[in-house]
């Protein structure tokens, strides 16, 4: 008899999305103001079930369909406090830029759910349609901004180019279970071992190809990143900054456990698409990050850049790379989100997003100023912020497997990408402003944005627990590996 | 796509299975390349439909009597339909042939490329010991609701999603 319990975070979670929708319709006008109150206590209360019934759990539902399992158990945490901190950065911007508060707030925790269901899901077809599930909403969120022409181009690319590569990922799975009979990865490794996998060859490759394509499109791995800047500059900021962060760090759960449970057997089969893919998508994304002067547009290229580096930790495929990936995730992300909380206070009081807004901004507003440095100097991977640490970890991990031309190109890539965020900052603190009025934010948004900086640093001083919980995931993972 | 037992190829000596295969083949095939080379949008609704048709055809012949069904009802009932409604609705005479841009030799490329490569690994996969066998339609309906009543449940979530999604969407521009 299937134990129901296990799945209380995902139904609580789905409850507040319904409620978050029906509150949305009953609520006067002027009192949508609450619902993302609504939507972030209601998160903290997920947060709180899942911890106190899910921890330390190692389980499996429908015979390895859904699993429970430290592993899923970080990243469902991740997500979640992840989701809370975009509601938090959201409010403002839905508040004076959003026309449809309710259905905003109800599918960014649909999307939650999503998240939460790819990193637990053990087999192909759950993965797939909560993949989709997770596409879905981004579409809707991405088109959702009020400015009409850009943020529906961003909308229809996004829809267009990712029912593509949808279409790649579900011939890829058919053509696995077509070769396997299984589309769970457990399963399918015990085939694959047994088979010793030579009469399956090209096929099997070519699935594999295919689902990676499908998931390379979500993460904009070159060469399925085209999307990316268009879409990121045409959202509306806060979901520019959930897509930097969100669909990426659940597409790489679920290609860190489908590489390590499903295919490890044939690792030396697909390994070298993934270099290839890691080390075009570094390179290109920080070379073309150089010529952008729109700040969404830049850190979409430096987004894309970033998920090169996530990429080598796959390729090595060591407990230690992972613990790297998702160190990686946690501080990219912490640093992301404060990155684009600065973008979000700036655009509310100036209506500027491009790199020659930010001149002077150390005049205008030292704090915001101060912060958009830290979260760049973070990005490029300088000592003492989160980037450093996360980057050092997954970089001597990778180098660990003997891939040093590969940790050599990205050392090489960071260097270039401390070059256009330094203009930025130079930008702020050396060029004049056209406009010296001084700029006052809500307490609010402050508090925000100091929490998002102290976590930055957090991460890059004190890792130590983080990296105790990291371990404990990436090793459920490697348990399953008979 | 939901069923985990349904599968089958030719097994090599039906010829009756055989003939219709073929004929159903072309039929498919036809239709797809009517698709891709109409000039007009409504032919191309229409020629799709010869394809899909030919596609349920297919299933039938898998023994995947639930799937052709399916497809029958939702591809050729629905989608097509919304296909016309979504021509009629938008101001297609303004774009009376379909236009091509300068891409085209490359797609052209990368097209036959991926058929090569699809229809080798199709050819070298070792299907031979698969045996055609049909599914009770109560035996599907059970396992789509205990052992795969994950995805199920996903998929109704996504569906209500990509509803809700329109109408914020449509709406959007409305009040513009």
């Amino acid at each position: 008899m299937t134990n129901f319990w296990l799945f209380i975070p995902e139904f609580t979670i789905t409850a507040l999305a319904f409620g978050v929708i029906g509150a949305d319709l009953f609520l006067a006008r002027e009192n949508k103001k609450y619902l993302p109150w609504i939507s972030s206590i209601g998160l903290i209360v997920v947060l709180g079930i899942a911890l106190n019934y899910l921890l330390g759990k190692q389980e499996n539902l429908y015979g390895g369909l859904f699993l429970i399992d430290d592993f899923s158990m970080f990243f469902k945490v991740f997500f979640l406090i992840l989701g809370l901190l975009v509601v938090l950065i959201s409010s403002e911007y839905v508040k004076n830029h959003i026309k449809h508060p309710g259905e905003y707030y109800g599918i960014l925790i649909f999307s939650i759910l999503a998240m939460m269901l790819m990193a637990a899901s053990g087999e192909l077809l759950t993965a797939y349609i909560s993949l989709e599930l997770l596409s879905f909403c981004l579409y809707v969120l991405v088109a959702s901004g009020r400015y009409g022409e850009k943020s529906t181009e961003a909308g229809v690319k996004y829809i267009l180019l990712g029912a593509v590569a949808s279409a790649f990922m579900l011939y890829g799975i058919s053509q696995i279970y077509g070769l396997v009979g299984t589309t769970k990865f457990a399963d399918m490794n015990l085939v694959l071992v047994a088979e010793n996998s030579s009469a399956l060859d090209l096929g099997l490759i070519m699935g594999i190809v295919f689902i990676i394509g499908g998931l390379a499109f979500k993460i904009a791995a070159v060469p399925f990143h085209m999307w990316a800047p268009d879409v990121y500059e045409g959202a509306p900021t806060p979901i520019t900054a959930y897509l930097a962060v969100g669909s990426k760090a659940a597409a790489f759960a679920l290609i860190l456990r489908m590489m390590s449970s499903g295919f490890i057997s044939i690792m030396e089969d697909w390994q070298m698409v993934i270099i290839v893919i890691a080390a075009l998508t570094m390179t290109l994304g920080n070379l073309v990050a150089l010529a952008q002067n729109n700040i969404k547009r830049l850190l979409a290229y430096s987004s894309i850049g970033h998920v090169g580096y996530l990429l080598m930790g796959v390729v090595a495929m060591t407990p230690l790379a992972f613990d790297g990936i998702m160190l990686h995730l946690v501080g990219y992300g912490v640093t992301n989100l404060a990155c684009f909380m600065c973008i979000i206070m700036l655009y509310n009081s100036t209506g500027r997003d491009d790199v020659a807004g930010y001149a002077g901004l150390a005049d205008r507003s030292p704090f915001l100023a101060m912060s958009m440095a830290v979260a760049l100097f973070s990005l490029a991977g300088l000592p003492f912020f989160a980037g450093f640490t996360t980057k050092f970890y997954l970089f001597t991990a990778v180098a660990n497997e003997g891939l040093i031309w590969l940790v050599g190109l990205a050392i090489l890539n960071s260097l270039i990408s401390l070059y256009y965020y330094l203009m930025v900052i130079k930008s702020m603190y050396i060029d004049p402003s056209e406009d010296t009025t001084v700029l006052v934010f809500s307490r609010y948004s402050l508090s925000v944005l100091g929490i998002l900086v102290v976590f930055i640093f957090l991460v890059g001083v004190y890792p130590g627990p983080l990296v105790e919980l990291i371990q404990e995931a990436s090793q459920s993972l490697f348990s399953y590996i008979p | 796509m939901g069923s985990t037992q349904e599968s089958g190829t030719e097994g090599g000596v039906l010829t009756e299975s055989l003939v219709v295969f073929l004929i159903i083949s072309v039929v498919c095939v036809a239709g797809g390349l009517g698709v891709v080379f109409s000039r007009n949008v409504i032919h191309a609704t229409f020629l799709l439909l010869v394809s899909l048709m030919g596609v349920a055809g297919i299933f039938l012949l898998l023994l995947a009597e639930f799937l052709a069904l399916v497809q029958v009802l939702i591809y050729g009932g629905a989608i097509t339909i919304v296909v016309l409604f979504v021509i009629m609705l938008t101001k297609s005479d303004e774009f009376e042939s379909l236009v091509d841009n300068s891409q085209k030799p490359l797609a052209f490329l990368i097209s036959i490329g991926l058929f090569v490569v699809m229809t080798v690994a199709a050819i070298a996969a070792d299907n031979g010991n698969t045996v055609r066998a049909s599914l009770k339609f109560s035996d599907l309906g059970h396992s789509l609701f205990t052992d795969w009543a994950i995805p199920f449940e996903v998929a109704s979530l996504v569906l209500l999603v990509a509803l809700i999604g329109a109408i914020v969407i449509s709406k959007q521009g409305e009040e513009e």
